[in-house]
């Protein structure tokens, strides 16, 4: 076996020692929290490996996608900020120290060797409970809502936190159990248990989208896992079933309100309806004078004024009013392209772990793309969800450069050119 | 080797568990990029591609529709102008508060607003208060404000930039207001425009197209707060103002008119208004149209004090209904929109469709026994005893209803009708006046002999005044009946002509020998019956008088046994017809109710001072010329026997006063007008002329001769003016009533004619 091991090359050795392992444990029987070989070589592992370089291909993706981000998001904001900060570049500033700040976590976490999220994976989740514990004791925002805690510059969004630890926690989970993932007790019951206290601090705030996509990258994490599926259709009832009883009790009062408007904002009912309705209406007018070609970049004039904070989750519409309906499609097909590239990279990293926080991290965009899109096209309602890479804002565009950091550490061992 | 052997089974099931995950995680990572690129990306796809391509035209519709403004310049309206280049109605710039609330920032900013606005405008502070709330970026807060309070605004504007940092939200627009500078002159012809400029009644109305230009308008593109973007992206069209409008109405006829027709309203207590219309025979140019009394076009809205307080003694729930009715018929043009029925003063075209036909000859007799009989309806003459037997012209002039039934009969019901319609009753006259009613007449087949009796002294039909007065104009102008206008000219802003109305021949019903054999007899007729029918010292005037019986009215409204109209229809000179002018009063209900009591004197009135305003040529015969003026000759710096002779040779008497030799100054001035027969007094020195002063008396009341023996035991002259040889009374003097005056200074003496003496219709 030796000479043979020699010719293996880094990403097989994993392997091996999983197999190993497996022997081992195989000879010692059960015993629930039993350091594995190769954990207690990832502990005395190096904080920062090298490795074999990272994926260029997903690099280069992730500039192109926070370039143009950046261009639109300034084209959308410039009108806006000129009103109301007074400053046209009031938000390109912003968003460029942000980008700056982001692209150097990026560049710390591609860096650091994600192994080392084994042991933190519980610890983000106590923050992000921390987090979210947090900023329900802090007084509330606009409209009521707890969602941000300020920190001066930037404000943080506690369910940034959440989606993160989530998939962290559940990477480190499923990787750790991958074998007893067909097991309820280690697949539906902590799934069932972090979604349902993080889906219930959230519901305080409230921050229904936050939820939803929590939930879905829970599902999404667990079904990756390992878990089965009849596990994963008895919990989408379930979801289905529990939000249906919340909205019949009233409970969902202010996404109710949101959802009033939904799908009915072209048609002039009542006054406050026509208020509330006032953003997606105007998103849509600006889609849809957009058309084919768009007006040009720099040309739409839904952004004066008349759709409320267009750097923000709107952005896309009017990414869609200036570059029309071929440019949306070449951002989507760039976004797509990251989605690919992220989880078939992920798919060759050299372990469990890397495989399921890479493939997480990468979906959670495409995710939040699909929902943003959805939500400015008023065929969901009008929640909180940006657009990655578009959307102005500050923590969470950090978050999401150094998620995007760490899938580029997983590239580093995950040779996918070898394939 | 053997064991070796035994193991290829389980190795393949080993294989399977050790590559099973990664088998699975693989599956699953395919199923969850199906998801999220197929489904989702693709989804979203659809989504945009739907509300792009499909949905585009139509949100790009209403998007555009909520990014462009687009301002209305307005159009600086026409100017209407009287015959003689006199402004009648012109519109003057004015401007307009408009706010944008939604700049406001704090209630502090708005209660300072409002309060500002309140008082400059005199507006609600509350009402402005609650402007200020509204979400919105466009609120008018007044209209049409002059230019004090425009600039009490800016001053507003710049205090509140000052303190508050919102002079922003108040801005000021360009308007027009509407004058009319002779206020309720030609009020039923001109008309007046609503809070837009727009004409609704009269000229204004009938021309608004003319009038009102063509808007300007700025298109640009603006953000949701209403502020202009940053874009090349305006489209302006230039406003273009209106054209300007010459009516025929002479400024200075129709206020003679009005004058009277105020007068005779008041004398005659009239209860449902008069109308005066003149107009030239030879082209169908209304000079003057007057529904008397008229009404503020500078406040159309306001109804006269007496019709208010009617209107208050009603039930609250009537009182808006009725007043909204008496403004319509405050606007009402009589003259145009209404009917009425003519009376005897349509005799004219009876008897000019009898000489016409040739049914008439100088030996044509008619006997009135006082009445005549249709089967159970009687018809009386106004003269119950009977005319007996007269000729033509004797019919004429007295008016003789049972004549005038047998004259009918002459032409027959059919030719009657022909001559009817050919006089153009049949149809709407045509005037350039908007609401011109129609003729109520017989049908075909349906006129029953007494109603032909009937209609042949104008009774029982309806005619529009207008329709009368311009079948007068054809008996008197050779029997051409003209379309009546009242807008001469259009030009545009820069002076160039666009339409010039020409007289407009509709046909020609009589010929011109009917035509002059008419003149003869109506100007016969006036001179024969003096003041009773239109006689004026000086000018050949034909007219006829005429009373209709108000047939069908609901509710009898004057203190006689029925309601009445009188009226009075002449042109003058009779013999070279210029001015046509019909005149009467719906339901008088003073102390007289005939044409001859009631319209003649108001027709003289304004013809004594019409005709001479027109230049029109006098004739005066020996009795008149004893009234005439005379210019005072230059007496002074002669010696006092040579002056003496001068004077008198001049045709007046000399008085001299002082003791000087040569005459020193004189009164009358030179070329004073003066009676002829007047005293000059001649002065040779001026100390006497200093001492020698009278005290003018009263004049008013006089008759001619009265007032002329008057002043010359005052030691006055008098000049006479107006009705003098129709049996009229002095109205008004010159110098007033207890003056001190120099000796022989001329008082210039007012005639009217009297509302009072014998009738014949």
């Amino acid at each position: 076996m030796a000479p043979n091991k020699k010719m293996l090359l880094r990403g097989d050795i994993n392997r091996i020692y999983d197999d190993e392992y497996r022997a081992e444990q195989n000879a010692k029987k059960e015993k629930l929290f039993i350091r594995r070989p190769r954990q207690r070589k990832m502990k005395n592992a190096k904080w920062f490996d090298v490795g074999m370089g990272i994926d260029l291909p997903f690099c280069v993706i992730i500039f192109v996608l926070l370039t143009v981000g950046t261009i639109m998001m300034f084209s959308a904001s410039y009108a806006f900020a000129y009103y109301t900060q007074d400053d046209s570049y009031y938000y390109l500033i912003r968003q460029l120290i942000f980008i700056g700040l982001g692209v150097a976590a990026m560049a710390v976490m591609s860096l650091f060797n994600y192994n080392k999220l084994h042991q933190v994976a519980p610890v983000v989740l106590i923050i992000a409970y921390a987090a979210l514990l947090l900023v329900l004791l802090l007084p509330s925002g606009d409209g009521g809502v707890k969602r941000w805690i300020p920190l001066g510059m930037f404000n943080i969004q506690p369910s940034e936190i959440a989606k993160f630890a989530v998939i962290l926690f559940f990477a480190h989970w499923c990787s750790k159990y991958y074998n007893k993932m067909q097991l309820p007790k280690f697949s539906v019951l902590p799934g069932a248990a972090v979604f349902g206290s993080i889906a219930l601090l959230l519901f305080l705030e409230p921050h229904y989208s936050g939820i939803v996509i929590i939930g879905m990258l829970t599902v999404l994490m667990l079904y990756i896992g390992g878990m089965k599926t009849k596990y994963l259709a008895v919990g989408g009832i379930l979801l289905i079933g529990l939000v249906l009883v919340l909205a019949v009790t009233g409970g969902l009062t202010y996404a109710m309100s949101r959802m009033d408007g939904w799908g009915q904002s072209l048609e002039y009912t009542t006054e406050e309806m026509w208020q509330t309705t006032w953003q997606t209406r105007n998103s849509l007018y600006a889609i849809g004078s957009g058309g084919l070609w768009g007006l040009g970049l720099g040309q739409s004039r839904q952004k004066y004024l008349y759709l409320p904070e267009p750097q923000n989750d709107f952005i896309f519409a009017i990414v869609v009013e200036e570059l029309g309906l071929i440019g949306a499609a070449i951002i989507l097909l760039i976004f797509a392209l990251l989605v690919w590239r992220g989880i078939t990279l992920s798919l060759r990293a050299k372990d469990k772990f890397g495989k399921l926080l890479g493939i997480g991290l990468t979906s959670q965009i495409g995710i939040q793309v699909v929902l943003n899109i959805l939500v400015i096209t008023d065929w969901l309602p009008n929640t909180g969800i940006s657009l990655p890479f578009f959307s102005y804002g500050g923590s969470s565009l950090i978050m999401l450069l150094a998620q995007m950091g760490i899938v580029l550490s997983i590239s580093r061992t995950a040779n996918i050119e070898r394939q | 080797m053997a064991v070796n052997e035994k193991k290829p089974t389980p190795k393949p099931k080993k294989k399977h568990v050790e590559k099973g995950p990664n088998q699975r995680l693989r599956q699953r990572a395919a199923v969850l990029i199906i998801i999220i690129l197929v489904i989702g990306f693709g989804a979203v796809l659809t989504r945009l591609a739907c509300l792009t391509l499909i949905d585009g035209s139509k949100l790009q519709e209403r998007a555009v529709g909520q990014q462009l403004r687009d301002t209305t310049l307005t159009a600086k309206r026409g100017t209407i102008y009287d015959a003689k280049g006199t402004v009648l109605a012109e519109s003057a710039s004015v401007w307009q508060v408009v706010m944008a609330p939604i700049n406001f920032e704090n209630d502090e900013q708005r209660e300072a607003c409002a309060k500002g606005l309140s008082d400059i405008l005199k507006l609600d502070y509350k009402n402005v208060l609650e402007k200020t709330k509204q979400e919105s970026y466009y609120v008018v807060v007044k209209r049409k404000i002059e230019v004090e309070q425009r600039d009490k605004v800016i001053k507003l504007q710049e205090e509140l930039t000052k303190e508050y940092k919102c002079g922003n939200v108040i801005t000021l627009l360009d308007d027009y207001k509407r004058y009319y500078p002779h206020d309720s002159l030609a009020s039923c012809v001109i008309g007046f425009t609503g809070a837009d400029e727009q004409g609704l009644e009269g000229v204004e109305y009938k021309y608004d197209s003319y009038l009102s230009g063509k808007p300007g308008r700025i298109i640009t593109a603006i953000n949701a707060r209403g502020a202009n973007m940053p874009f090349q992206y305006e489209q302006n069209v230039e406003s273009e103002d209106g054209n300007n409008i010459y009516l025929t109405i002479d400024k200075n006829i129709q206020s003679i008119c009005e004058k009277y027709m105020a007068e005779g309203i008041v004398n005659n207590n009239v209860l449902n208004r008069g109308v005066c219309i003149a107009m030239d025979v030879n082209t169908g140019a209304v000079l003057a149209m007057v529904t008397a009394n008229g009404y503020n076009l500078n406040d159309p809205y306001t109804l006269p004090a007496e019709t208010m307080e009617k209107i208050k003694e009603l039930p609250q729930k009537e009182q808006a209904t009725a007043e909204s009715e008496a403004l319509s018929a405050m606007w009402r043009n009589k003259a145009v929109a209404d009917t009425y029925m003519p009376g005897s003063v349509f005799k004219m075209c009876t008897a000019s469709m009898a000489l016409e036909e040739g049914k008439i000859t100088d030996s044509s007799s008619f006997f009135c026994g006082g009445a005549v009989t249709f089967g159970k309806d009687v018809i009386h003459c106004h003269d119950t005893g009977g005319h007996g037997s007269q000729s033509f012209v004797q019919a004429i002039c007295n008016s003789c209803n049972p004549a005038f039934v047998q004259i009918g009969q002459l032409v027959g019901a059919e030719k009657f009708r022909d001559y009817y319609a050919g006089f153009g009753f049949a149809e709407k006259s045509g005037i350039d006046l908007p609401g011109e009613a129609e003729d109520t007449f017989w049908p075909e087949g349906q006129m029953s002999e007494v109603d032909f009796a009937v209609a042949s002294f104008g009774q029982n039909f309806q005619i529009t005044p207008v329709s009368m007065i311009t079948a007068c104009a054809a008996v008197a102008n050779g029997g051409y009946v003209l379309q009546p206008y009242v807008v001469q000219k259009i030009t545009d802003n820069k002076g160039n002509v666009i339409k010039n109305v020409e007289k407009k021949v509709k046909r020609q019903v009589i010929s011109k020998e009917t035509s002059d054999k008419m003149n003869e007899i109506l100007g016969y007729n006036t001179e024969t019956a003096g003041a009773t029918a239109g006689y004026i010292a000086g000018y050949k005037v034909a007219g006829k008088t005429g009373t209709s019986e108000k047939i069908g009215v609901k509710k009898k409204l004057s203190t006689f046994d029925e309601d009445y109209i009188a009226s009075f229809c002449g042109y003058a000179p009779a013999d070279d017809p210029q001015i046509a002018m019909l005149v009467f009063f719906d339901t008088p209900s003073g102390g007289a109710y005939y044409g001859s009591q009631v319209s003649s004197p108001v027709f003289i009135n304004i013809m004594s001072e019409v005709l001479p305003y027109l230049e029109v040529k006098t004739s005066y015969n020996k009795d008149e010329l004893a009234y005439l003026d005379t210019p005072a000759g230059d007496y002074t710096g002669m010696s006092v026997a040579d002056a003496q002779a001068a004077v008198e040779k001049d045709g007046f008497t000399a008085t001299v006063y002082g003791m000087g030799n040569k005459v020193v100054s004189q009164i009358p001035p030179v070329s004073a007008n003066l009676v002829s027969g007047g005293s000059i007094v001649l002065y040779t020195d001026e100390e006497t002329k200093n001492n020698t002063k009278v005290t003018v008396p009263d004049f008013t009341g006089n008759s001619v001769v009265e007032a002329n023996g008057l002043a010359s035991s005052y030691g006055l002259n008098v000049s006479f003016k107006g009705a003098v040889s129709s049996g009229g009374t002095c109205s008004a003097q010159d110098v007033k009533e207890g003056t001190e005056v120099p000796a022989g200074t001329v008082v210039t003496l007012t005639f009217s004619a009297a509302s009072s003496g014998g009738f014949n219709d």
